[in-house]
Parts: structure tokens; C-alpha cells; sequence
């Protein structure tokens, strides 16, 4: 009982140990925000010019999707890093070998990541509302915020998966620049997946933010046309796939451990 | 003798150029690996396009809005290569500790930089291409043969004038602890004020001469009027503002780098990263 209360423990301390450095390192050069926001300020702008008297609610459609963006791009990059770092700084072997799963080292940092994801994700929310001149109207405020706070879940179980996934690959800096807006159309950041061909939807599916985001526009934007089965099912389509990735990552992370522990061989780039 | 100890000391400018023509891509310049120097000329150009093209499908926009978007996010992407890739020449020297070592160097400056753009404007150059063959297959963008010609001349020039603006805000990195905000900066930057996405017209005043200073704005210009079938006049005309934004770009990188050089040497404090 004792042992078992004290693995819990130590399961839970290397995790707010690892998010408190994740928070002060960035507290430290907060700069790094920066660069996730520019992209996303710019696409928010953008769009705006381009629905620009398409109605009031395509202001949504531009905050909403400039927002996510922002937040994924830090999603996609953080996680990269997340484990990258400790390949970057020397640190894998040890970490791995300290007795607390890495799992939950990196996870902390991969919380910090949606975190700072929402900050900036906040700053677009703002400059576009200064350049559109007023906020989005929203028929349903509460539902939106704990809608979105979900759509943030979604992309921390994201992120986990992808940090796993990168821990194996060399390609990792590839797929965060090169692949970056395949994922901001494969999930449908700015625009309803429904309109990209029938065939690309059930890839875009396999992503849990493309089932948040489309609950998220149901409830936010009057005579919004995403997938039939409205934002209900969304909902539990996201916490289906979210509970599939976070099983994914458990187990991707589980064999990483083992695999390092066994070759040595991880660090090799 | 005194002239014998100078030659011989003092690489010869072609060399200079050269030298860092081939090795710069192994070296200092950031993204030039094979699988993306071959994501950023492919898979780049593909999906911006694509982003774009939806969200103006989604804003109610006609073909011919999906048109000008397709072509504009096609010369766009250039901007990978030229300026994020290029800007970031900096860092690298910084990083890697080389950049004093460069200070001290009696290597010609002008050919080093521009010894450093070859493989960047070749990139350029070959991104836009592909990117405006996506234009022509996926949204029907007309591209006549007969406006091939002048179609070359404007990316050429483009990739050229791009280049040298990297390598200006590389020196504007040199006094920065980072090249990467400005980089991000200036890699997207464009999409709004150059008339990527709608025309310039549509923009504030203010931010109409912001985007008159990017010469990006004035190779789309270029293109768009290469492929629109414009006559040579006309053409030339805007061949000569991209040359000059080109020409301009550069004269000031190698004004700043002479200014930061100086600076280092005088004080030591900004080689290091």
C-alpha cells in the first residue's frame, strides 16, 4: 500500500516538476510565443479581409480558426520538443532512467505546450478583434467555453501521441514545418472539413481537434453546416478518439522505455 | 611585396563565391536538408495553395478569386526558401561559434553573401515553378505558352530580388539574439500586405506602402502581369522594381553587415549567441 502510494507519487511529482520547469523556462525567454502567433495573426487577418461582408458570423470563422491554429502549431511544436529537447540537451538516457515513467516528464511539458498554445491563441483572438473592430457574437458563451476547454484536451492528447512519435523519428522538424498546414486543412482549422472530398474525411476524422472544432462551430455559428450528426455526437466522437490516442501514447511510450533500456541506442540521431 | 603578402592572403573573389555557394547549404543556411529542400519545392507550395483556395471557396469567392489566391500562395511560398532559410545564415555562425572566425576572415564580403543566395535562389526558383504548375492543374490558372518568356524573367527576378532581402534581415539578425521571430515575421508578413490573397488596393494606406517595401509585392506583380500577357513596357517596368527592391536589399545587407562587423570587432559582444 505504501509502495503503491508513493509510485503514485512520484508518478505525480515528476509530472508538476516537469510542467514547473516547462513554466519557468518559458517565463525565462517568453519570446518563444512569438513565432507560433505570427502565422496564425497573419491567416486571421486574412481571412477576415477575404469574408469580409460575408456576415457577421465569418468573424467567428476567422477568430476560431486563427485561434486554433495557434494553438495547434504550439501543439505541434511543443511536442516535437518535448522530446527533442532531451535529445538536443543530452538528457534522454537519464531521464529515462529515472524511475518515474517518461511518460509523465514529458506530459508536463506537453501540458505547459496547450497552455502557452492558449496564450497565444488569445493574443490572435485580440488583434483580430482590434482589426475587425468588436467581438464575434456567440448565441451560447458557456457551452462555447467548456467546448473549448475540451478542444484543448483533444490537443494535449494530440500532442502526447505526436511527442511519443517523434522520440522514433528523425523526421519530426520535417513534419512540424513541412506537414503544418496539411494539418491546419486535414482538421479544418479555418474552414468545415465537409468541404474538402468525401475520401479526405475520414483521415481528417482519425484527428480528435476535427471532432472538436466542428462541436465548437455548432455551437457558435447559426446554420453552420459540418458533419450531419451535429455537435453531440462530435463530442463523443472527440473523447472516443482522444481516449485511443491517449492509449496510443501510453503504450508507444511504454515501448520507447523499453527500447532505450535495452540498445542504448535512442540518443543516436 | 607589400601587394605579394596582400594577394596572397586574400581569396580570390570567385573563389569566395563559390566556396560558400557549395558549402553554405551543408553549413549555414537553415532548412537544406534533402527532405525539405523536396517538402519545401512539392509539398509547401501544394497545401498553402489549398488553404487558401478553401477559404475563399468558404467566403463565397468566384473562380476567378480561387484563381488569383492559387497564384499568389504559388510565388509566396518562395519566401521559405529565400528568407527564412537565408536569415537564418546568422544563427548558424552564431551557434556554431564560426561567426568570429568570419569577422576575422579577409574573404570579400559581397562575394560570401551572395555566394551563400546561389542554392536558395535555384531553390526559389524551382518552388514557384512547381507551385505555378499546381496553380495551372488544380484551379485552371491560364498560363499560355507564349507568356512563358517573360513568366521566367519575373520568377528569376523574384527569386533574386527574395534572396537578397534574406540576406539583408540576416544582417538585421546579426545584431538580434534570433533570427527565428524575424524570420516568422517576414516568411508570412507577405501574405498579407504583398496581394497574395486580395489585391493591395484593399488594404489601409499605411499598410499599402508597408507592402510596397517588400519585394515580394513587386515580383508578384510581375508575375501576375507576366501571365495576364502584359506588354514588355509594362513588364519592364516591374522587372526594374523588382531589380531595384533586389538591388536595394542587398546594398543594405552589406551596409549593416559592414556597420555589425565593425561593432563586433569593436566590442566583442555580438559574435556570440
Amino acid at each position: 500500500m505504501t509502495a503503491l502510494a508513493s509510485h503514485e507519487t512520484s508518478r505525480t511529482r515528476a509530472t508538476g516538476a516537469s510542467l514547473r520547469l516547462a513554466i519557468l523556462l518559458f517565463v525565462a525567454d517568453p519570446q518563444w510565443l512569438v513565432p507560433s502567433t505570427i502565422a496564425p495573426i497573419v491567416f486571421g487577418l486574412v481571412s477576415f479581409e477575404l469574408f469580409r461582408g460575408e456576415g457577421p458570423y465569418f468573424l467567428t470563422y476567422a477568430i476560431l480558426g486563427a485561434g486554433m491554429m495557434s494553438m495547434w502549431g504550439q501543439t505541434l511544436y511543443g511536442s516535437g520538443w518535448a522530446t527533442g529537447q532531451d535529445r538536443f540537451l543530452g538528457t534522454l538516457e537519464p531521464t529515462i532512467q529515472a524511475p518515474a515513467p517518461y511518460l509523465y516528464v514529458v506530459l508536463g511539458r506537453i501540458i505547459w505546450n496547450v497552455v502557452a498554445g492558449l496564450f497565444g491563441g488569445l493574443i490572435v483572438y485580440l488583434v483580430v478583434v482590434l482589426a475587425a473592430g468588436g467581438p464575434p457574437q456567440l448565441p451560447n458563451p458557456l457551452l462555447f467555453v467548456v467546448l473549448f476547454v475540451f478542444v484543448m484536451v483533444t490537443l494535449a492528447s494530440v500532442g502526447v501521441v505526436f511527442a511519443a512519435a517523434f522520440v522514433y523519428s528523425r523526421y519530426a522538424g520535417f513534419i512540424q514545418n513541412v506537414g503544418e498546414f496539411a494539418f491546419y486543412i486535414g482538421t479544418g482549422c479555418m474552414f468545415p472539413v465537409v468541404l474538402l472530398p468525401f475520401w479526405t474525411n475520414p483521415i481528417a476524422l482519425l484527428f480528435p481537434p476535427t471532432w472538436a472544432l466542428d462541436a465548437l462551430r455548432y455551437v457558435s455559428i447559426p446554420g453552420y453546416t459540418g458533419f450531419g450528426w451535429g455537435w453531440e455526437w462530435d463530442l463523443v466522437g472527440a473523447v472516443a478518439v482522444t481516449a485511443v490516442y491517449a492509449a496510443l501514447a501510453g503504450s508507444v511510450f511504454t515501448r520507447v522505455e523499453r527500447h532505450v533500456l535495452e540498445t542504448g541506442q535512442l540518443s543516436d540521431y | 611585396m607589400g601587394a605579394t603578402v596582400h594577394s596572397a592572403y586574400r581569396p580570390a573573389f570567385w573563389r569566395t563565391f563559390w566556396t560558400n555557394a557549395v558549402l553554405a547549404p551543408r553549413t549555414s543556411l537553415g532548412f537544406m536538408r534533402l527532405d525539405f529542400v523536396l517538402g519545401t519545392i512539392f509539398i509547401i507550395p501544394l497545401t498553402q495553395m489549398v488553404f487558401f483556395a478553401f477559404v475563399v471557396q468558404l467566403g463565397n469567392g468566384d473562380a476567378a478569386q480561387i484563381a488569383f489566391t492559387a497564384v499568389g500562395n504559388a510565388v509566396a511560398t518562395v519566401t521559405y526558401t529565400s528568407v527564412f532559410s537565408v536569415c537564418q545564415t546568422t544563427d548558424t555562425e552564431k551557434q556554431q561559434g564560426t561567426m568570429e572566425h568570419l569577422l576575422v576572415s579577409p574573404a570579400n564580403r559581397f562575394a560570401l553573401y551572395l555566394g551563400r543566395g546561389v542554392i536558395p535562389i535555384l531553390i526559389s526558383f524551382a518552388t514557384v515553378t512547381v507551385g505555378l504548375v499546381y496553380a495551372a492543374t488544380l484551379y485552371h490558372v491560364s498560363i499560355p505558352l507564349s507568356t512563358v518568356p517573360g513568366l521566367a524573367v519575373s520568377v528569376v527576378l523574384t527569386a533574386l530580388a527574395m534572396v537578397g532581402f534574406g540576406l539583408l534581415l540576416g544582417g538585421v539578425a546579426l545584431y538580434l539574439r534570433t533570427s527565428i521571430i524575424l524570420g516568422n515575421i517576414f516568411l508570412f508578413i507577405g501574405l498579407l500586405l504583398s496581394g497574395v490573397n486580395f489585391p493591395v488596393s484593399s488594404l489601409p494606406l499605411p499598410l499599402q506602402y508597408l507592402g510596397d517595401a517588400l519585394p515580394l509585392t513587386w515580383g508578384l506583380s510581375a508575375i501576375r502581369g507576366a501571365i495576364a500577357g502584359d506588354s514588355l513596357g509594362t513588364l519592364g517596368l516591374l522587372w526594374g522594381a523588382v531589380a531595384l527592391s533586389g538591388f536595394i536589399s542587398v546594398s543594405l545587407a552589406m551596409g549593416l553587415w559592414g556597420v555589425f562587423e565593425r561593432r563586433a570587432l569593436a566590442t566583442g559582444s555580438i559574435a556570440r549567441f
